[in-house]
């Protein structure tokens, strides 16, 4: 593990190198904030709570998930497609790495950077502009974990899809049908509890709620117990665990046929 | 035991015959034809420690394939193949570690960042330490003065000092074998002699086992002792440079663009360089390109300088090129017996 650090390190300072992207992206979250205040506030204009939720809540919940969206966005499919097709993945193959693991820690570099100048940004722009008063609460020294562990499962379906370049020209399409789908089915733009209640049923058994939903209700509702959380965190590990391991599989799979194919 | 041991060595790939136009696109969809392309068709040397080996032939020759399949990336179809007494594609991280790879077209660097922060990133991937990690960027600042490039970023660079800084990356772990692939395509040459004084160099100091392929028969002539030809998956060649330099070391193609051109004019030339130098001259006469006439003259039997001043007396020329014999050129003579 320790041979990898070098490489998060890498992509940290690639972030810094690339400073005025992130002015950009905080102005874009900045209107994005502001266009959802509005909305959500007609939303809420006869009720004070609408699915168990408060205004102050929700809008929490959709403001952080815009200041969280940059992180759990790895674009490790189009990274990993890239190489592919380019060929550069042979420099990978005559180095004693692990490529998944090589491939993790190079997203988890350009995701801490973003944590530090995009997501912490966004959030003071919330408290001090639009008022959002965070409550306080067990969920608040969980959400670093929850977040990690989401950002292991965007991680690893991300991967899946970017060695999908070793069968296809092209992940083009796929990617864009994944974006949408993690995007909705994850609450990444609405709470999963305004969803009816079929699909939250159905949604609650995919592994994209463990993306967004997990780690942004425990910084809305953050002051319930442990018998709440604990299964949530479980559920995530879980999920993390599988799809890490599936994205493994697929990949020895491919490169298998690699090697005998030829590229 | 040597280094590297390849005994009928073949890969095969199947590849999808492609129908024609849009139609055919879409039938491809469906269904297939496949043909098999024989890349490496039947390959056998041995390599020892501490050689330089030419590895060189034409484009599709199979020397790109043969590279693959060394540093572990292809799996053979069939033949042995050892590197350091393993087979490279079943022990891929154990091997990488005894393997240095440059392919000249792509870099293993950082584009983004200073030149130092790749050497810092492959120096955990590989485990050096630190000692001897300082020994190694001393002995690259030294050869090819590296220290000045290492704030600059990668993307900054020159071709020429990023293929430099890719090869001293690539020998940083101390590998038994390094394979250079085409490391001087598109440098001019002072460069291309700073790069091959930087192998020659590395290769010497630690004894590194060096298997080069490239176009450049210049490259061959500097570095090798030893040099392979291929072409069409099989071995032509594979011996001391010694006999195959007398084939294109001496040969000299001399370009000529000569005024008011005709059929004639070629006969022309033709006969006076017979008349003037007598038979068995070594030069052949053929127009390649439009406007240009090849005379390809054998330096041991007529100097070029006589040849040269010969057609600037008696013709109208407008332009002159002198070049070397192509890699296509050698091989023909390769195939012709050249080397009996």
């Amino acid at each position: 593990m320790r041979s990898y650090l070098p490489v998060a390190r890498a992509t940290y300072m690639i972030g810094l190198v690339y400073r005025f992207g992130f002015l950009f992206a905080i102005v874009g979250n900045l209107v994005y904030l502001g266009v959802a205040y509005y909305l959500w506030k007609s939303i809420y204009r006869h009720s004070e709570t609408l699915r168990g939720l408060t205004f102050n809540e929700t809008f929490l919940y959709v403001g952080l998930g815009s200041a969280i969206f940059i992180l759990l966005k790895t674009y490790a499919d189009w990274i990993i497609h890239y190489e592919i097709r380019e060929g550069a993945i042979a420099m990978y193959l005559t180095k004693p790495i692990d490529f998944q693991i090589y491939a993790l820690f190079a997203n988890l570099g350009s995701m801490i950077m973003n944590v530090t100048v995009l997501t912490i940004p966004t959030a003071l722009i919330m408290t001090l502009i639009f008022k959002v008063k965070f409550a306080f609460g067990p969920g608040l020294f969980l959400f670093p974990i929850s977040l990690l562990l989401a950002f292991l499962v965007s991680f690893s379906i991300d991967y899946f899809i970017g060695i999908m370049g070793f069968y296809t020209e092209s992940v083009w399409g796929l990617s864009a049908t994944k974006e949408i789908v993690v995007t909705v089915f994850s609450g990444a733009l609405i709470p999963l509890q305004f969803f009816p209640e079929a699909i939250q049923k159905v949604l609650y058994w995919l592994p994209f709620q463990a993306i967004y939903h997990t780690p942004l209700m425990m910084m809305t509702k953050p002051d319930q117990g442990l018998n709440i959380f604990l299964p949530m965190i479980l559920v995530q590990l879980a999920w993390a665990a599988i799809l890490f391991v599936l994205a493994r599989l697929f990949y020895n799979q491919a490169i298998k046929v690699l090697r005998i194919a030829g590229g | 035991m040597s280094l590297i041991h390849i005994k009928g060595l073949s890969k095969h790939f199947k590849i999808l015959n492609r129908r024609e136009g849009l139609g055919g696109a879409f039938r491809d969809l469906f269904s297939g034809s496949y043909r098999t392309v024989e890349a490496v068709a039947d390959i056998s040397f041995d390599i020892e420690a501490g050689e330089i080996v030419g590895y060189i032939g034409p484009n599709g020759a199979g020397k790109s394939t043969t590279i693959k399949m060394m540093t572990g990336i292809l799996k053979p179809t069939g033949g042995v193949i050892q590197v350091n007494g393993l087979a490279p594609y079943e022990n891929r991280i154990r091997q990488a570690q005894i393997m240095g790879v440059v392919f000249g077209q792509r870099t293993q660097l950082w584009w983004d960042l200073p030149v130092i922060e790749s050497f810092k990133i492959l120096k955990e991937i590989y485990k050096v330490d630190q000692t001897t990690f300082d020994k190694h960027m001393g002995l690259f600042n030294e050869l090819v003065g590296l220290n000045a490039l290492y704030s600059q970023q990668v993307r900054t660079l020159s071709l020429g000092q990023r293929m430099l800084c890719d090869i001293a990356a690539s020998f940083l772990h101390n590998p038994q074998v390094v394979f250079l692939d085409e490391p001087t395509i598109g440098l001019d040459i002072s460069v291309k002699a700073k790069i091959r004084s930087l192998i020659k160099t590395l290769n010497s100091e630690r004894n590194t086992t060096i298997i080069l392929t490239t176009h450049d028969l210049g490259d061959v002539e500097a570095l090798c002792q030893r040099i392979i030809i291929i072409d069409k998956g099989r071995i032509l060649y594979d011996g001391d440079i010694k006999r195959v330099n007398a084939l294109f070391g001496a040969y000299r193609t001399l370009k000529l663009q000569i005024d008011n051109f005709t059929e004639a004019t070629l006969q022309t030339l033709k006969d006076k360089l017979t008349e003037c130098f007598g038979a068995g001259h070594g030069i052949t006469v053929a127009e390649t390109e439009e406007f240009w006439t090849d005379v390809t003259i054998d330096q041991a039997r007529t100097p070029l300088s006589d040849v040269l001043s010969f057609v600037m007396k008696n013709f109208q020329v407008i332009d002159v090129r002198i070049v070397e014999i192509s890699m296509e050129n050698v091989v023909r003579k390769v195939y012709d017996g050249a080397l009996g």
